[in-house]
């Protein structure tokens, strides 16, 4: 193959790449987003091992990851043998990623430099992994080069837990921000759903009927052994971690009226929040904690109610429409989305706390439980748009709508609250092939 | 109580049953009026099916008795084919709601009080009741008036004088439709109580 037409499929297939993986990219910036992205070359890396072994586990997560994070955009590469300024000035890119991945034994090692238009080495960075690593790799890499830019990191090592009936019953299971690496947590063959992390990310509460009964239990995002939350109460739903204790809020039943409790993770120190007669579901904490969001009939429908922590201070939120719930908080706390039916089918809706201003985010069919990004950019949400439920991710504007699940049905989609410690580790290159005199610079930077 | 007595009695209640399931969806007087309540139809040996089952090891007390006709349908052993059974004659009956409501209707309140005159009769039985949810509404509320919903039966039931101890409720919410259409007709199927016998 003659270096003109390798390089031209290259483009070809950087092009398509992110595509492969069931995604629509936008292909053009908008003008507000151009104002603050970065054009990046990401040219094929530089490696003896077969593409296919590189690519669907590293390379596509990579470029899918950069191309969505809001703070690149990937440029093509234009034919010609170019590399260094010369590529990044013919690419109209500001930046070049230039990666070379070598196996030695068993572990790939990948070197990441980030060069700019000048040629200054704006990262170099080395990581180590075996096969299954490198997703992980790719993500964290990722998540560096955003956090180069940016300053800070990207959310492309945060999951989604969710439930579904793939394997039989619905069981709890997890994927990854893209819908990559999707699997199977608990294994009870019983009716298992609504899975919520915990403030570190490290667990997820959920309830299982696998007893005959409703009962809250916790589990680690690895999988293992389950821990029962006894509560002596009804139903065990709606379960939600605190992000400041080791509180559980919850739907909690008596003689027929569910209220909302907390208790802490070890069945301790129950206390009930809510009072009323009517049905009250579906609490949710506010990002620091000091307020619990919920779902009260007490009005004659559902709708979407706030209370201080200890119960006190309850004012309602949503007026319009006669079924409102699931409400959930932006990580900064200023807005609230929730499911609201509009024209007899559900919608996202998001409501500005301050300004009670709302606006839907409409879609086919019935869109339900959303759940923000850790970074408040994005929500995921279930939709039986296919006719059948499967979870849905696009940005807070409705734009870049992805699929993520197709097998069986899924929903319960819950979106860890802060980037899960990768446990990647990775080492300063500390010989830059082109220019090291950011590498002070680079050090300050790279916190891990 | 001597085991001729009981062998007795045994036959008077399985004959009833033969009669039973000519009336279909009506209160189906189980056991004849001559026969005292508290001989009743025996403890059948249930398959565990479920966590609460205990199989009945004493068999001596309910040997075959040897007419031919009163094999053919006594309540079945199997706690799922029982439930069939019971379901089918009216022994026990669900009851419908209205949509997000957990009123219960004139009609459930009939389909409860049947179900309570036989459960009143048949100690050795218990109930859990589930309560179900059309798909229409979200999961999460769904799962809170199914749970208020399977509870207005149980008090119903313990006004008519159904022992507390034996009900025990569980929500479904919108998770487990009867029905898995997507018209009023499926939903209307989908909102219910449903009953279901289990053993002590």
């Amino acid at each position: 193959m003659k270096p003109t037409t390798f390089l031209l499929s290259l483009t070809l297939l950087l092009a398509a790449l992110p595509l492969a993986a069931q995604t629509q990219i936008h292909p053009e910036l908008n003008q507000n987003q151009a104002l603050t992205i970065a054009r990046i070359a990401v040219p094929r890396p530089e490696t003896t091992l077969p593409l296919e072994t590189i690519n669907t586990p590293f390379f596509a997560p990579l470029t899918r990851d950069l191309a969505y994070s809001g703070v690149f955009a990937i440029a093509p590469i234009p034919p010609g043998i170019l590399s260094g300024v010369e590529l990044i000035k013919a690419a109209g890119a500001q930046f070049l990623l230039a990666l070379k991945i070598d196996q030695q034994g068993e572990e790939y090692i990948v070197d990441a430099r980030l060069i700019d238009s000048t040629g200054a080495l704006q990262s170099g960075r080395r990581y180590r992994g075996g096969a299954g690593a490198l997703p992980r790799i790719a993500h964290t890499l990722a998540n560096d080069l955003v956090k180069v830019v940016n300053g800070k990191p990207g959310i492309f090592m945060s999951m989604i837990g969710f439930a579904s009936n793939r394997s039989g019953n619905f069981e709890i299971w997890l994927m990854d921000w893209d819908g990559a690496n999707q699997r199977q947590i608990t294994h009870h063959n019983a009716l298992s759903i609504l899975p919520s992390w915990s403030a570190d990310s490290q667990r997820m509460v959920y309830t299982s009927f696998f007893r005959g009964t409703s009962d809250m239990y916790i589990i680690s995002r690895r999988g293992g052994a389950r821990v029962h939350v006894p509560t002596g109460l009804n139903l065990n739903t709606s379960a939600t971690f605190s992000p400041i204790s080791n509180d559980i809020a919850f739907v909690g039943s008596v003689a027929g009226n569910p209220d909302i409790y907390v208790v802490k993770d070890d069945g301790t120190n129950l206390r009930r929040l809510t009072h009323d007669s009517s049905i009250e579901s579906t609490p949710e904490w506010s990002p620091n904690g000091t307020q619990i969001s919920f779902t009260s009939g007490r009005s004659g429908s559902p709708q979407i109610y706030t209370m201080d922590a200890d119960g006190s201070n309850v004012q309602r939120i949503s007026f319009e429409g006669e079924w409102n719930d699931d409400a959930t908080w932006s990580p900064d706390g200023s807005q609230l989305a929730y499911t609201s039916r509009v024209n007899g089918r559900f919608q996202i809706r998001i409501a500005d706390l301050a300004t009670h201003q709302s606006r839907i985010l409409a879609g086919e069919g019935s869109n339900e439980q959303p759940t923000w990004s850790p970074d408040g950019k994005w929500i995921a949400f279930q939709s039986n748009r296919s006719g059948r439920w499967q979870i849905y991710r696009m940005r807070v504007d409705g734009n870049d709508l992805l699929q993520l699940t197709f097998d069986g049905e899924n929903k319960d989609p819950d979106w860890s609250k802060k980037e899960a410690a990768s446990g990647q580790q990775s080492e300063l290159i500390r010989q830059p092939t082109t220019d090291n005199r950011q590498l002070t610079t680079d050090n300050q930077r790279t916190d891990h | 109580m001597n085991k001729t007595f009981k062998a007795f009695a045994v036959t008077i209640a399985l004959l009833a049953l033969i009669v039973a399931p000519a009336c279909h969806k009506k209160v189906a007087p189980v056991v004849t009026p001559t026969v005292d309540t508290s001989m009743t139809v025996p403890p059948v040996p249930l398959t565990v099916t479920t966590a609460t089952a205990q199989p009945v090891t004493d068999t001596a007390d309910f040997v075959s008795p040897k007419t031919d006709t009163v094999a053919v349908d006594t309540l079945p052993g199997d706690i799922e084919e029982l439930n069939r059974v019971a379901q089918s004659r009216g022994y026990v009956q669900d009851a419908f709601f209205e949509f997000n409501d957990s009123t219960l209707s004139a009609a459930a309140q009939t389909a409860l009080t049947s179900s309570a005159t036989w459960l009143k009769k048949n100690g050795q039985y218990n109930l859990l009741i589930e309560g179900h949810c059309d798909e229409r509404g979200t999961e999460q509320y769904n799962l809170a008036l199914g749970d208020r919903r399977a509870n207005q039966a149980k008090e119903y039931l313990v006004t008519l004088g159904v022992d507390a101890g034996r009900i025990r409720t569980v929500s479904y919410g919108e998770e487990r439709p009867f029905d898995p259409g997507h018209d009023e007709s499926a939903w209307a199927k989908n909102r219910r109580d449903h009953l279901v016998l289990v053993g002590k």
